[in-house]
């Protein structure tokens, strides 16, 4: 499954809007088989921050730990975000 | 050279409050008449007055300080859903910008950290006026954010009691993953903010809360927190790009 997250919006700043988008993708996150690989595309978000992301992509990390891909991006915020969640971890 | 001075009357007029607004900030020392005639009129100096109405920190300084009012409308979110709006703007604005067309995303980024912050931490406890101050003027690459809420060192204590002052909830503010809505895994966007900073030789961060200012240089990881002769209730900040 890919998760393209230009789809939830390409300003992706707080915690409520990523909490929110993670609420609604739920259900299409537990209907993927458990053999196959969730891959996170970045392309076209153009902010996005620490907080959104600690919403939606660490529980779908915990989650789905080992297949789980952050598809590379050029985006500095998308960059600085997830250094920061891999320095927290 | 000698001082241009105008009258209160006048003064209102060029900053668009009333003569109460102007004899309380005179009070509070935020902006202060220059000279009273025999008869104790007070005037204003000109060249105080234009900076007050040219620059954005000055009047979300006052905002911050004076007594509760709300801001201009054009600054003031009062809930997230406009400051979400408006962060959109600046975003839209920003990439227009030829100097930071590679960076402006992590400007937007670290806005965004602090302005929802404010709402995060203050939901349902805000001390009088609900929301932020919210301004930016990108001619002179200055963005500006304040909040009227509990203040870094009160937010804190819910989690670290041993807290003794601001400046010690400003460096755990910026350094330490705490969250002051436990068990929620919450408290990354100042460290995002630090982070964004050093690593980036483009912005730089003041940041007042309660009687300390931080300060970060672009490129730096150095927070120089020191004591303000000011003291702020809540949360004010100036990010320069």
């Amino acid at each position: 499954m890919i998760i393209q997250l230009n789809k939830f919006g390409t300003t992706l700043t707080s915690r409520q809007d990523g909490r929110e988008a993670y609420s609604a993708f739920l259900s299409t996150l537990q209907s993927v088989p458990n053999n196959e690989e969730i891959v996170i595309d970045f392309d076209g978000v153009v902010t996005f921050t620490p907080s959104w992301a600690d919403e939606f992509i660490t529980p779908i990390l915990n989650t789905y730990n080992g297949r789980v891909k952050l598809l590379h991006t050029d985006n500095p915020s998308v960059e600085a975000t997830l250094r920061l969640l891999e320095k927290i971890k | 050279m000698e001082e241009k001075l105008v009258t209160i009357r006048e003064a209102t007029k060029m900053l668009g409050v009333s003569i109460d607004t102007l004899r309380r900030w005179d009070k509070s020392g935020s902006l202060k008449s220059v000279r009273y005639s025999p008869k104790g009129h007070r005037y204003y100096n000109l060249d105080d007055l234009k900076m007050m109405a040219n620059d954005l920190f000055s009047v979300a300084k006052k905002w911050a300080l004076d007594a509760p009012a709300l801001p201009k409308q054009e600054y003031y979110c009062p809930d997230s859903l406009v400051f979400k709006a408006r962060l959109g703007r600046l975003e839209k604005d920003l990439s227009k910008m030829d100097e930071v067309k590679n960076i402006f995303p992590l400007i937007t980024a670290i806005v965004g950290e602090i302005g929802n912050n404010s709402y995060d931490h203050n939901l349902g406890n805000w001390p009088d006026i609900r929301g932020i101050f919210f301004a930016y003027d990108i001619n002179k690459k200055q963005i500006v954010l304040a909040d009227r809420g509990q203040g870094i060192l009160k937010t804190l204590r819910k989690v670290r009691p041993s807290l003794n002052n601001d400046e010690e909830a400003l460096e755990v503010a910026f350094t330490e993953i705490i969250s002051s809505r436990q068990p929620e895994a919450r408290g990354n966007g100042l460290k995002f903010v630090r982070q964004v900073i050093s690593d980036n030789n483009s912005f730089s961060i003041e940041f007042y809360s309660g009687n300390a200012k931080l300060c970060i240089k672009h490129g730096s990881e150095n927070l120089n927190i020191k004591n303000s002769d000011i003291n702020y209730p809540g949360c004010i900040s100036l990010i320069k790009f």
